[in-house]
């Protein structure tokens, strides 16, 4: 059975653990349960650090949409927000300093996110910025 | 696979810059959005077909109007749309038939700075109802939503007769219709989303209601909401000092909606400024800043 599920915070800190709580509530209710909620987890509290950090920065930060699909043997879970745009960009060949990328004003590192999950996409539209994460149920 | 994303400061365009566009090339994909200025351009016959999507039909016959001709059982033109040529902007309005001074409907919709649409304007009031003349000052200067000057008078006999702040008269209760047929504008010219400013947090707390999100200002409103709490700044500043802070005020939508028009939120260095609101299409994104609200 497919369920699909939304929450919609402000983008500040406070809210990543509203999220984290949200994604386990709605993942149990579908009954997904340990690592892959964990997997979860860590991926939209990357992703939503980030938006909240470089997305929303110098301005009265608004909304941050959090939306889980359950079904097809996946959870798709969609980040939205509405600040500054990202854009993909290639870093080039990393040294040891780059290591803390993650960190630097502006970027966003997605490797953390790749590790957990089977799917990443982006894409700014006129209805906001779009992460997409997917996981697929039962892998590793 | 990309494996970094950049900040990019720059807005992003959501559809083609409207002076590139002409209309007869839309046959090219309906998934283009339109543009305000390209409808505008075309023929007066046109446009106002276009533009009829904009009216629900049920809030036109409620006052007789027929839908298609735009005219009253007298046949008199009870519609009016102002879309010249060369413009980037709408504004149609609909005035009753026993008051053909001023519209009880007002819509402004306009191309934005990244091609999108903007709802600058709505007004919707009951014909029927009494009239306080908040726009004006005892001289007959324009107040300009209370921004430049208020007429204090008119403004506490709206706020006693349950209005909220820059309502000329009280709700025709038609606002749903008025939106469900934005949204099917939205659709009609490929657009999946529509922004707006809320001029008063009353306003900001219905779009919230009709499934708006916050491009800015979510923050503000969740402060807000905290401050008016019992032992919050905003609950201490209703102290009774005006007509506009009375200390229940804190409790509804419209009583804290006065006291920020009133300047409350300068208390505690707040500004009711530059807020911005987002509308994404079919979607309601489920905001609510103010639980368990009473209006």
């Amino acid at each position: 059975m497919r369920s699909s599920s939304r929450i919609t915070l402000v983008a500040e800190m406070e809210t990543l653990g509203a999220f984290r709580a949200f994604i386990e509530r709605t993942c149990h209710a579908a009954g997904i349960t340990g690592t892959t909620v964990d997997d979860l987890k860590l991926a939209v509290d990357e992703a939503a650090m980030n938006v909240i950090m470089h997305g929303y920065a110098d301005m009265d930060p608004g909304s941050l949409m959090l939306e889980l699909d359950i079904g097809d043997g996946q959870v798709e879970v969609t980040l939205t927000d509405f600040g500054h745009p990202f854009e993909p960009y290639d870093p080039g060949i990393p040294d040891a300093d780059t290591l803390l990328e993650d960190r630097t004003p502006g970027g966003f590192g997605l490797h953390f996110i790749y590790q957990t999950m089977d799917d990443v996409s982006y894409r700014t539209d006129e209805d906001g910025n779009h992460m997409v994460l997917v996981k697929k149920l039962g892998a590793a | 696979m990309f494996s970094h994303l950049r900040l990019r400061r720059e807005p992003v365009k959501v559809g083609p810059d409207p002076r590139e566009m002409p209309i007869l090339r839309l046959d090219a994909s309906p998934t283009l959005p339109i543009s305000i200025f390209a409808i505008n351009n075309l023929s007066e016959n046109a446009k106002r077909r276009l533009y009829r999507t904009l009216l629900p039909p049920p809030l036109l016959m409620r006052f007789r109007i027929s839908p298609v001709s735009w005219k009253d059982v007298g046949d008199v033109p009870r519609v009016r749309l102002d879309a010249a040529p060369g413009s980037s902007s709408v504004a149609i309005s609909i005035l009753h038939p026993a008051d053909a001074t001023e519209p009880f409907f007002l819509l402004e919709l306009a191309d934005n700075n990244i091609n999108g649409f903007e709802l600058n304007f709505i007004s919707l009031h009951d014909p029927d109802g009494p009239r306080f003349d908040v726009d004006r000052d005892a001289e007959g200067n324009q107040t300009h939503f209370g921004t430049v000057r208020r007429n204090l008078a008119e403004e506490e006999k709206a706020m006693h007769a349950g209005l909220a702040p820059i309502q000329l008269r009280r709700n025709l209760g038609a606002a749903q219709l008025v939106f469900d047929q934005l949204e099917l504008f939205m659709a009609f010219a490929a657009h999946q989303a529509y922004s707006l400013e809320p001029l008063t947090y009353a306003a900001a707390w219905v779009f919230e209601r009709r499934g708006f999100a916050y491009v800015r200002g979510h923050k503000l409103m969740n402060d807000i909401q905290r401050e008016f709490q019992p032992g919050g700044r905003l609950h201490a500043a209703l102290d009774g000092s005006t007509p506009f802070r009375q200390p229940e005020q804190w409790r509804t939508v419209r009583g804290r909606a006065w006291a920020i028009h009133d300047g409350i939120l300068e208390t505690i260095g707040l500004q009711w400024d530059h807020l911005r609101m987002i509308k994404q299409l079919g979607k309601h994104a489920g905001v609510e800043t103010f639980p368990d609200a009473v209006y």
